[in-house]
């Protein structure tokens, strides 16, 4: 047995005597003197740790929490409440004075101790293990401390929120007899939480918690969960500041004091709102990058106007500006995540000559205002804003009415009033319900809220642009329309390195989230073509086509996004970003026609699959936009070549009308050689006029559908279009258009009226399209069939 | 002071007077004290309802302590809307018994349809 491996063994059994067991060590290895000492040190540690938990546990250290006798007191509480409140009051408050008497030093201590904590930390963050200093519990300090917390809490709030406190409150009333601590104990207060013996070394897992999860803390501080949700606090005086999240809803003036405040930011918009809001992480990563250059002061606001300059074309030039003489203490060292929020495009348009100078003056004034007066509510839209002020002098006002013995009238103030007579209210602290909504804000985090929010982020968008566009046009006042804004995180790369084990033979390797291994060991076994009838093929096949209609999408989706991250890159990275865009369309097109390289395109089979299926047409249309000329063509051939099959697959679906938009836009972009011969396939004419078939099917299909009638005309009217602009164009084209055009009135008329379908729209210049090649009479003829003329239908 | 507004969040609600629905189809009437992120709700002065017909009971519960993912659905109560229901208030011994007799009735309801499902089975059976 290895030498450590049996030391370990033996110290377990033993109480911390470092000596014991160096002598044990020493008689049983010949190891090197100094080596043993280090690991018996390091032992020893342990030691101390376990025997703390085996105190805890078992001995002196284990408390009952009396919960028992704490109900009882509520219970008491509930029956002689109504009878004679001010005397309970009187008594109980004067008990709970004489318990504390022996500590009211250190109560004023640890008050104090709590403020000033408070003021840079965050409550409702709990803290891990490694940021805060080891503490060792005292024995006797566990069943009172998170009654205490929220008393000692209290104590604190009670000046701040007067009006909220009920006459009597029940915390106070049920407090245990308090047994008299050791000054250590207000180190112990910091941490409503169990003793470090209840974290488990996790390995390759997320962080360790120092209390369950469901503990709303008492303590308010920093986790390091991991680098990625650090954030640092908006503003800071000092400028070594660990990384916080911003201060919650308790600590910093609650929206409706802000809006109060003098000369904040809050009330005027510095920066021009034609621009996305929208920081790339890139961008934030600038600017925590340039976060570290100079000191000072930064309000959040600043900060959220910023990302107001990417879309401009003053943005290259803005930023390096902005970190410069914008930025200021917002992080220290450690690659954080700006958990800012962004501020959509300001309601109220300033003058938009006012960049730079803008924010500045705004700056000044938040840096001689005094640390109290922290404008936070950045994070929330501007309308949000106004209508927490509106709301702040609504309540002021009723407060005024209701100090004032005025009307009790109205909903709200029976509320409060009913509030005011439970006693049992604010039970939950309000630091407990920002900690809550903590939480519920980092559930919406998010690192691309594009990606992960889509629809939202889209339909407030549509909203702000619909209310923007209502301005211009001077609607009146604009409604005002809360949004939610969640908090962005920049995407930090993360390289995760499996934890390895010192001192163990080998490579152990422990499967985890971030390292998961493989468990089942499947094997693909691909059926032979002999065993599968032909359903089965069938089915294969349409399976195989599905995938590739997937597959395509995904390119799809990524290359109609390349606009938008496009705007947000930098300057270096934007040829890459065409390149790839053009890539993927190749590829698009590939999967569209079937990739077979260096061969003609013969088949067009594999194009003809993708259009039976719903979702297959729809990706086309969408996709047509993105193809160039040559390769859009090629599909529109190839659908109207096969077009009577498709209208056939089409019967259920119907969903060919939404190709025509795009291929419409196409046609108009063709030249004449190509409408000649789109116009043939189309109406599948015979190649020389000589044999003209019985029937066509393929014209009487065309005909009969919607999407076909439709394309039809749209090609007619293109046809048209060239030759009227273009009289002296090439008399082969010339020709060959003439000719067909012939055939082509010659089938129109040939086919009955009724079975006709009702095209989506007729181009208006088909009049005169078939006036060139008819007479009078077969022209009416031809009107009134495919109804051309407006007044007959 | 305006919680997270466009969401579903309990954190306004605290202190109000609500109706929870239980997924085993209780009804719970409390004033709603305490949440957290999984909507664990606890409610103080507790009443289940019961509800018959037009006629409900209650019956007094004290503190309940529900498991967010128990619930249903909630919601605040208007306390001056409250007393303007239809419904008629019973004794919850009554109402038990109402409770009881609907109970039964259904069970009979279900039984007979049960065994006209089977004769029709029989006879189908039997055609064929």
């Amino acid at each position: 047995m290895s030498g450590k491996l049996g030391d370990r063994k033996n110290a377990i059994f033993t109480r911390s005597h470092n000596e014991a067991i160096l002598l044990i060590g020493k008689s049983l290895e010949d190891c090197p003197l100094d080596e043993d000492e280090d690991a018996f040190q390091g032992l020893g540690e342990e030691d101390e740790e376990i025997d703390q938990f085996n105190d805890d546990t078992f001995g002196s250290g284990a408390v009952d929490d009396d919960w028992q006798e704490a109900h009882e007191r509520l219970a008491e509480l509930e029956e002689k409440l109504p009878a004679a409140v001010n005397e309970q009051t009187g008594n109980g408050e004067r008990d709970e004075m004489d318990l504390l008497g022996d500590h009211e030093e250190n109560l004023a201590e640890r008050l104090s101790k709590m403020v000033i904590e408070n003021e840079l930390e965050d409550p409702a963050i709990m803290t891990a293990v490694q940021t805060r200093p080891v503490l060792q519990p005292q024995p006797g300090s566990l069943n009172s401390s998170i009654w205490d917390g929220s008393e000692v809490l209290r104590r604190i709030r009670g000046p701040l929120l007067a009006q909220e406190m009920p006459a009597v409150s029940v915390l106070e009333y049920a407090l245990p007899q308090r047994t008299p601590q050791a000054p250590e104990d207000d180190r112990d207060l910091s941490e409503r939480a169990l003793p470090r013996r209840s974290t488990s070394p996790v390995i390759g897992s997320p962080p360790v918690r120092a209390v369950p999860i469901g503990t709303p803390p008492k303590q308010m501080a920093v986790p390091s969960f991991n680098q990625q949700i650090l954030c640092p606090k908006p503003v800071h005086v000092r400028p070594p500041m660990p990384p916080r999240y911003p201060a919650p809803y308790g600590e910093r003036m609650s929206p409706n004091q802000l809006c109060s405040v003098p000369n904040s930011s809050l009330l005027g918009h510095p920066f021009p709102p034609s621009v996305p809001p929208v920081l790339s992480p890139l961008q934030r990563a600038q600017l925590l990058g340039g976060a570290q250059l100079q000191p000072g002061r930064m309000s959040p606001s600043q900060f959220a106007r910023v990302p107001g300059f990417v879309g401009s074309p003053l943005a290259a030039a803005m930023n390096p500006k902005l970190l410069q003489g914008r930025v200021g203490q917002m992080l220290p060292p450690a690659p954080g995540f700006r958990a800012f929020f962004s501020a959509p495009p300001p309601a109220t348009p300033p003058p938009p000559q006012q960049h730079p100078p803008g924010p500045g003056p705004h700056l000044q004034n938040l840096r001689s205002q005094a640390p109290m007066f922290r404008p936070d509510t950045t994070h929330l839209h501007p309308q949000h804003r106004r209508l927490l002020h509106q709301r702040q002098q609504q309540n002021r006002n009723q407060h005024r009415n209701l100090n004032g013995a005025g009307d009790r009238g109205s909903h709200r103030s029976s509320h409060h009033d009913h509030l005011r007579k439970d006693p049992y209210a604010n039970l939950m602290l309000q630091r407990e319900k920002d900690w809550v909504s903590k939480i519920q804000m980092m559930q919406l985090q998010s690192t691309d809220p594009y990606l992960d929010d889509f629809y939202y982020q889209n339909y407030f968008e549509k909203l702000e642009k619909l209310s923007a566009a209502e301005e211009v046009q001077g609607d009146g006042p604009k409604k005002e329309r809360t949004k939610l804004i969640t908090p962005q995180v920049a995407k930090l790369e993360h390289t995760y390195k499996p934890v390895q084990f010192e001192g163990s033979l080998g490579k152990l390797t422990v499967s985890s989230v971030n390292n998961p291994r493989k468990m089942i060991d499947a094997v693909v076994t691909s059926r032979s073509e002999d065993d599968e009838t032909k359903e089965k093929q069938v089915r294969d096949k349409r399976r195989k086509t599905l995938v590739i209609i997937e597959k395509t999408y995904s390119l799809l989706l990524d290359v109609e996004d390349y606009e938008r991250r496009y705007l947000l890159s930098l300057e270096e990275e934007r040829p890459a970003l065409m390149e790839e865009r053009k890539h993927k369309i190749c590829s698009m097109y590939d999967n569209l026609r079937g990739k077979l390289p260096g061969q003609e395109r013969p088949s067009d089979d594999h194009f003809v699959q993708i259009m039976c299926i719903r979702k297959g047409k729809r990706m086309v249309a969408r996709i047509l936009p993105f193809l160039s000329t040559e390769q859009a063509a090629d599909i529109l051939m190839t659908t109207a070549r096969s077009l009577p099959f498709l209208i056939k697959k089409d019967a259920q679906d119907e969903v060919l009308p939404c190709l025509l938009s795009p291929f419409s836009l196409l046609v108009y972009h063709l030249p004449s050689v190509t409408v000649t011969s789109l116009l043939q396939q189309l109406m599948n004419l015979p190649q020389s006029a000589a044999a003209p078939a019985p029937s066509n099917p393929h014209l009487t299909a065309v005909l009969q559908n919607k999407f076909g009638l439709s394309l039809l005309l749209v090609v007619l009217s293109r046809g048209e279009d060239l030759q009227s602009s273009d009289p002296a164009a090439e008399s082969t084209q010339n020709n060959q258009w003439t000719e067909v055009m012939f055939t082509a009135t010659q089938e129109l008329l040939r086919i009955p009226q009724a079975a006709l379908a009702k095209p989506l729209s007729i181009p208006t210049n088909l009049v005169s399209l078939f006036s060139r090649y008819v007479d009078r009479q077969k022209l009416n003829l031809l009107e009134t069939k495919l109804q051309l003329v407006q007044g007959i239908r | 002071m305006n919680y997270m507004p466009g969401t579903a969040s309990l954190i306004e609600d605290i202190d109000k007077k609500h109706l929870v629905l239980l997924r085993d189809g209780r009804t719970l009437i409390g004033f709603l004290r305490s949440i957290d992120q999984f909507a664990n709700l606890v409610l103080h002065q507790t009443v289940e309802r019961i509800h018959v017909g037009k006629k409900y009971g209650d019956i007094p519960r004290g503190i309940f302590v529900v498991r967010g993912e128990n619930v249903v659905l909630l919601g605040e109560i208007d306390l001056e809307k409250e007393s303007d229901t239809p419904l008629q208030q019973v004794s919850i011994e009554e109402i038990l018994e109402e409770q009881r007799v609907e109970q039964q009735t259904r069970l009979e309801a279900e039984k007979l349809k049960v065994q006209a499902l089977k004769d029709r089975d029989d006879e189908a059976t039997a055609f064929s």
